[in-house]
This record gives structure tokens, C-alpha cells and sequence, in this order.
């Protein structure tokens, strides 16, 4: 007797698999539509993040390049700090934390993870002032820093970066009157394609600067001194920007290759879903028609 | 002269944003008057050759290029905002400024390269390392003189006929680079 044995298949099919649930019911016909619906969903996202991921990989060989002339520069730039053996001092002055993050989400723990490096760093340096680039930082730190921030910037790095904007960047946090005695720049620093480190680098003022212990080896005068310091927050900031837009760009394409991989799972449960409630549908039906008949 | 053109145009770029900003010292650098060659810098260089100078260890970097990395070289000619500076091994430890100009680097087994840079740092180390941090640099022979001559015209117009003090300290600074590059590329 068919209908008496395949009725707890049926029920088998139907209740059996917890897993495989993604919040639909899988029980009877009105869900083939639903699971259909859903499959296609997730094929078209599957098929953004593909596409998102193709843009990230090619985006982040050419930030690469950026960045390694960028750190070469950078490291130039700033190894007067070790000859000189400059140090911060914690008690004159105010510290500044400019913040270098990016518009764009969709790219894993880079922003949280900038903003819970300055978190630390606020709580340690209450009396800090903090500028911001990039909105997803600013929309993180707003929330409990709101009145340390004194200038926030938008839409940085939207193509690859380059100097210019970042002396511009630097002008304007110069511009707003912060009298700092050293310019922490926290930024992603790029390890390789699949890790990055959050890191704070310093910019001491050329207050510091002429406090430095071997300084009185060098052939310098004061004018010189405070462009040096304002040249090298350009420098710092630009270096920043450089590391942390490829740190990003290869956290989303690592990000969006494991979004794809996950759509390709849920692609490949949903049509075992579909194509086991479409045969339970249709032993359903056989098993009315048989009945029909043997009752006729 | 296709590159020699897209360098001037560079060098011009560069120059648009101090337009926005001039009372910044940062840029300020080629404002400023030119000064007499320095006195000692070059006297002091020159005192060291004579003592069988130690090696020059030279990094020349542009944010978006590096030039050279960790080289040794003999001698580099540069001008500051000091003065014009002649470089060798176990120079003074100094931070100097760079005015728009040539740089000359000699080294012992390469021929003489000439570079344009429109400004940065240069700086000493105490173990006779050199770092300089320019901010756009070409190759002597890509500058275009009569682009420069063009350009530098304009700019000396626009440096009279200015309507804003920042738009005629922009203009300025236009005039002083161009000057260099046709003082520089008229003597290759």
C-alpha cells in the first residue's frame, strides 16, 4: 500500500531538517514560492559580491603599489625622530588623534577596529582632540566623543590617494588652532593581503622636536624646524591614508570572497530545500489521486 | 616634448592648493627671498673631502615614487632655503629646506643624474645617511624650457594682476618654480 508507507517520508522530508530552515517553514505548497523567491535573492547577492570582490582584488594591487612608494616616503620622512631621539611629553600640551578611516563599508573590522584603538586612547588621554577622516569612523566615535571631535572630513581617498589631498587635509586640521604637542595619526597599517594592524604613529611639534635630546647635533633653524612639522603631518597623514585604503581595500575583498562563498551555500541548501518540498508536493499529490481512485 | 610638457603640468598642479592656503609656513617655502649662497654649509662639506670622506648613503623619495633607495653616492648638490649646499659622506648632521633648483647626485660607478625638484626636506643623519623628501622631481632632460618660458609669462601676469593677496602669493610661488625650471632646463 503506496499511501500508507510514503505518508512518513513525507513527514520526514518535511519536519526532519532544522537546519536547513532560514526561517521559512518547509512544509507545505505556499513555501515553494517562498524558497524560490529566497533562491533568487541570494543568487543576485551572490553575484554583487562576486563582482564587488572582482573590483576589491584589482583595486587592491594598484593601493599596494601606493603604498609601498607611500611607506618608503613616510620612513624617509621621519627618520630624523629616531636620530634625535624625539619622545612625547605627556604633560605639556594637548595630544590630537587624527583618525584615518574611509566612507565605504562592506570591508570586514577595519573601521571597528580603528575605532576601538581610539577608544583606548581617548580613555587613557581624556583631554585629547580628535580629527576624523572618513564617515564610518565619525559615525563610530561620535556617539561617546562627540565633543572632542574638531574637525571631521568626508569623501577622502575616493580614487587612489595622492599627496595634494593630504596636505590639504593636514592645512585644515592646522587651520582650526589646535596647539598640539604631538599628532598621533592612527591608521590600518597593511601586513599583507589578509591582515592588518592598527597602529597609532606619532608627529611630534617642533616644540618637541627642540626638546629632543640630540637635537643640538643638527644644523637647524627654527622656521625650518615648524615647516618640518608641518610638512611631516602632510607626510604622516598622506602615509596613512595610503596604508589604510589598501589595508581596506584588501579586507573587502576578502570580506565580500567569503560573502560569495557563503551565498554559494545557502544557494546550495535552498535548492536541496526546494527540490525536496517540490517532491514531497507531488508524492502529496499522487498519494490524493491514488486514494481517489482506490475509493471509487 | 610630450613628458617634458605633462612635468610642467604637474609642477603647476602641485602648486593649486597652496593658492587656498598661503599664510601657511609649510607653504611659504618659495616665497621666501632668496639669500645669498650660504657661507659655512659649503665650506664645512668641502673641510670633510679632504679628510677621505665616509660613505653617502642617499634616499630620494617622492610620495608617489621612489627615486632611489639607500644608494651610496659621493656627492649631492642641492639648493636650500639656506643657501646652495654641496653634499659628501660625514656632512654636518643638518635639516634643510629645499627650494625649487636642480639636485645633482655623483656617484662613483654612475654618470652625474640631474633632477628638477620643486620642493621638500633634505636631511642629514649623524651616520652620514641622506634623506630627501621631495615633493615632485623629474629628470633634468624632461623639462620643456619654452613650456616654462609660457608658463612663467603667465604666471608673471598673474602675479601683477592678481585681485586677492593669496591668489598673488599663489602666483608668487608659480613665478619662483617656473624661474628654476628655466634657469635649470636652459643649462642642460
Amino acid at each position: 500500500m503506496l499511501a500508507v508507507r510514503s505518508l512518513p517520508r513525507v513527514a520526514s522530508a518535511a519536519t526532519g531538517q532544522p537546519a536547513i530552515s532560514f526561517g521559512v517553514q518547509t512544509r507545505n505548497m505556499a513555501t515553494l514560492k517562498e524558497i524560490s523567491v529566497r533562491l533568487k535573492s541570494v543568487s543576485n547577492i551572490a553575484k554583487i559580491t562576486k563582482s564587488m570582490k572582482m573590483i576589491a582584488s584589482t583595486k587592491v594591487t594598484k593601493a599596494q603599489r601606493v603604498m609601498e612608494t607611500a611607506r618608503v616616503y613616510g620612513n624617509s620622512a621621519t627618520a630624523l625622530y629616531q636620530h634625535t631621539g624625539t619622545s612625547t611629553n605627556e604633560e605639556s600640551g594637548k595630544p590630537l588623534v587624527v583618525v584615518v578611516s574611509s566612507d565605504r563599508g562592506l570591508c570586514g573590522g577595519i573601521h571597528s577596529s580603528l575605532s576601538k584603538t581610539t577608544r583606548k586612547y581617548l580613555s587613557a588621554h581624556p583631554e585629547a582632540a580628535l580629527a576624523i577622516l572618513g564617515q564610518k569612523a565619525k559615525a563610530q566615535l561620535q556617539r561617546d566623543s562627540r565633543q572632542q571631535i574638531v574637525v571631521t572630513f568626508d569623501s577622502v581617498a575616493k580614487n587612489l590617494p595622492t599627496w595634494t589631498e593630504a596636505a590639504l587635509i593636514a592645512d585644515e586640521i592646522l587651520k582650526t588652532g589646535i596647539e598640539f604637542e604631538t599628532a598621533n595619526i592612527i591608521y590600518n597599517k597593511f601586513k599583507s593581503v589578509i591582515a592588518f594592524d592598527t597602529v597609532i604613529v606619532p608627529v611630534h611639534s617642533y616644540k618637541a622636536l627642540l626638546e629632543s635630546p640630540k637635537l643640538s647635533a643638527y644644523e637647524v633653524e627654527d622656521p625650518v624646524l615648524k615647516n618640518y612639522e608641518e610638512f611631516t603631518l602632510a607626510n604622516t597623514v598622506f602615509w596613512g591614508i595610503a596604508e589604510g585604503n589598501a589595508s581596506e581595500m584588501a579586507a573587502k575583498r576578502t570580506a565580500m570572497e567569503n560573502a560569495t562563498k557563503n551565498a554559494g551555500e545557502m544557494i546550495q541548501k535552498l535548492t536541496l530545500t526546494y527540490n525536496r518540498s517540490r517532491q514531497a508536493t507531488i508524492t502529496n499529490e499522487l498519494i490524493d489521486i491514488i486514494t481517489g481512485a482506490m475509493a471509487v | 616634448m610630450a613628458t617634458g610638457h605633462s612635468a610642467l603640468r604637474s609642477l603647476a598642479d602641485l602648486d593649486l592648493p597652496r593658492s587656498k592656503i598661503p599664510q601657511r609656513n609649510m607653504f611659504r617655502l618659495a616665497t621666501r627671498a632668496v639669500r645669498p649662497i650660504a657661507r659655512y654649509p659649503l665650506a664645512r662639506a668641502y673641510a670633510t673631502e679632504a679628510s677621505g670622506a665616509g660613505k653617502l648613503r642617499l634616499s630620494f623619495t617622492l610620495p608617489h615614487q621612489t627615486l632611489l633607495s639607500d644608494v651610496e653616492v659621493t656627492q649631492v648638490n642641492l639648493s636650500s632655503s639656506e643657501g646652495d649646499m654641496g653634499i659628501l659622506g660625514e656632512h654636518v648632521p643638518t635639516v634643510a629646506q629645499l627650494k625649487p633648483g636642480v639636485i645633482e647626485i655623483f656617484s662613483a660607478t654612475d654618470k652625474p643624474k640631474k633632477f628638477f625638484a620643486s620642493g621638500g626636506f633634505a636631511i642629514i643623519n649623524p651616520d652620514s645617511t641622506l634623506n630627501i623628501n621631495a615633493l615632485e622631481a623629474f629628470p633634468i632632460e624632461e623639462l620643456d624650457v619654452d613650456a616654462a618660458r609660457r608658463a612663467l609669462d603667465d604666471a608673471t601676469r598673474r602675479s601683477t594682476s592678481a585681485a586677492t593677496e593669496a591668489e598673488r602669493v599663489a602666483a608668487k610661488i608659480e613665478l619662483e618654480v617656473y624661474e628654476a625650471v628655466v634657469t635649470a632646463a636652459g643649462k642642460q
